[in-house]
């Protein structure tokens, strides 16, 4: 990818990703389902979710699976107000992007 | 190296973090090899570089620093002081990042605003109650200033006199046993004197026998009286005394 992904930009898709689970995900499902927009690589994920869960916006819980103990991530209520903050910021950003990119002249 | 290495070299690498941080980052990565499965094994050590790197990012994390030195991206945590040390690819994304380094700036402009903006929503939000607490710590630093000429002085005549009803019955009721003691033992003198005044004049010297006996007695039911009056009211007087100088303190707790 060209882009780069900041980490506002990577707080709000770890969020998305996480909120579309209502009985919350894992760590590998969600590095696979990050995967399916941005290429991430496979370390990248522990920090960002660390912090969002120390600011309170992701809690975990453990549940039994196949006989082991595995870490779940769930969205909180300060979460999701706080991925309605991204998804507003992003829309007005996108969409000023897109207007500055289609307005030019196309060769 | 295998995944039992690998997490070995990170539990040793995560030494001098908080237990928590420790524990919590091996049960990630366990439970993602886990998840992962066996077959993926070597794919995802291969993904993940090296435990350093791994230990490096959570390290950085915990530092609160990521918002001076570096950030996480798409490529992992890219950090000017590591890419030298921890990444021998980061030489390619360094020189990648010199040609474009006057967009990405504007782009960590844009996002460092708008994340900040973010918390400073939340920090005006707590801040409500604390306002009021200092409030009243102002107030209660005004009302030391303003009273403490009356209140010092007054509270020092309160103790003073406090002190001094309590040694004052105290006094009271040790003279009692005093006074008490003194005429047993000055009806035991008169006794001895009547002794003495016997031989010469057997009127006098009986006179005084009988007083000293009297004397005797009464100072001596005198003296139990007074200890068992003592025995029950001094230590009421005591324990009065105590409640008077613990009832302030115990006001200052509930207010």
């Amino acid at each position: 990818m060209v882009f780069n992904t900041g980490a506002a930009l990577l707080d709000a898709i770890v969020l998305a990703v996480v909120s579309q689970e209502k009985e919350g995900t894992y760590g590998y499902k969600i590095t696979h389902d990050v995967r399916r927009a941005i290429e991430v690589s496979e370390s990248t994920l522990y920090p960002v979710l660390r912090r969002l869960q120390k600011d309170e916006c992701l809690e975990v819980y453990d549940k039994q699976i196949d006989g082991r103990n595995r870490r779940y991530y769930k969205v909180t209520a300060r979460g999701v107000a706080q991925l309605d903050l991204y998804r507003t910021e992003w829309k007005s950003y996108s969409t000023k992007i897109n207007e500055l990119f289609e307005g030019g002249i196309s060769v | 190296m295998n995944r039992i290495e690998f997490m070995t070299e990170l539990a040793a690498l995560l030494q001098d973090v908080p237990a928590e941080e420790r524990r919590d980052a091996m049960k990630y990565y366990n439970d993602y090899f886990d998840d992962a499965g066996e077959e993926n094994e070597q794919r995802v050590i291969e993904e993940l570089e090296s435990p350093a790197k791994i230990a490096a990012t959570i390290k950085a994390d915990l530092g609160g620093s990521t918002k001076e030195y570096g950030e996480f991206t798409e490529k992992g945590y890219t950090d000017s002081r590591f890419d030298y040390k921890e990444m021998p690819a980061g030489r390619v994304n360094l020189r990648k990042d010199q040609q474009g380094s006057s967009h990405q700036n504007r782009g960590h402009e844009y996002q460092g605003n708008g994340y900040q903006g973010n918390n400073y929503q939340y920090q005006s939000t707590g801040e409500q109650p604390r306002t009021s607490n200092a409030l009243k710590i102002f107030l209660i630093i005004l009302l030391v200033v303003v009273g403490a000429p009356i209140i010092i002085p007054v509270a020092i005549a309160i103790i003073a006199v406090i002190f001094a009803m309590g040694i004052t019955l105290f006094a009271l009721f040790a003279g009692l046993v005093i006074a008490s003691v003194a005429v047993a033992f000055a009806g035991v003198c008169v006794f001895i004197a009547g002794i003495v005044n016997l031989i010469p004049e057997i009127a006098i010297g009986l006179a005084l026998i009988g007083t000293g006996l009297i004397l005797a007695v009464l100072g001596t039911i005198g003296t139990v009286v007074s200890v068992r009056i003592c025995w029950i009211v001094l230590p009421g007087i005591i324990r009065g005394f105590i409640w008077l100088c613990r009832r302030p303190f115990q006001r200052r707790a509930v207010v």
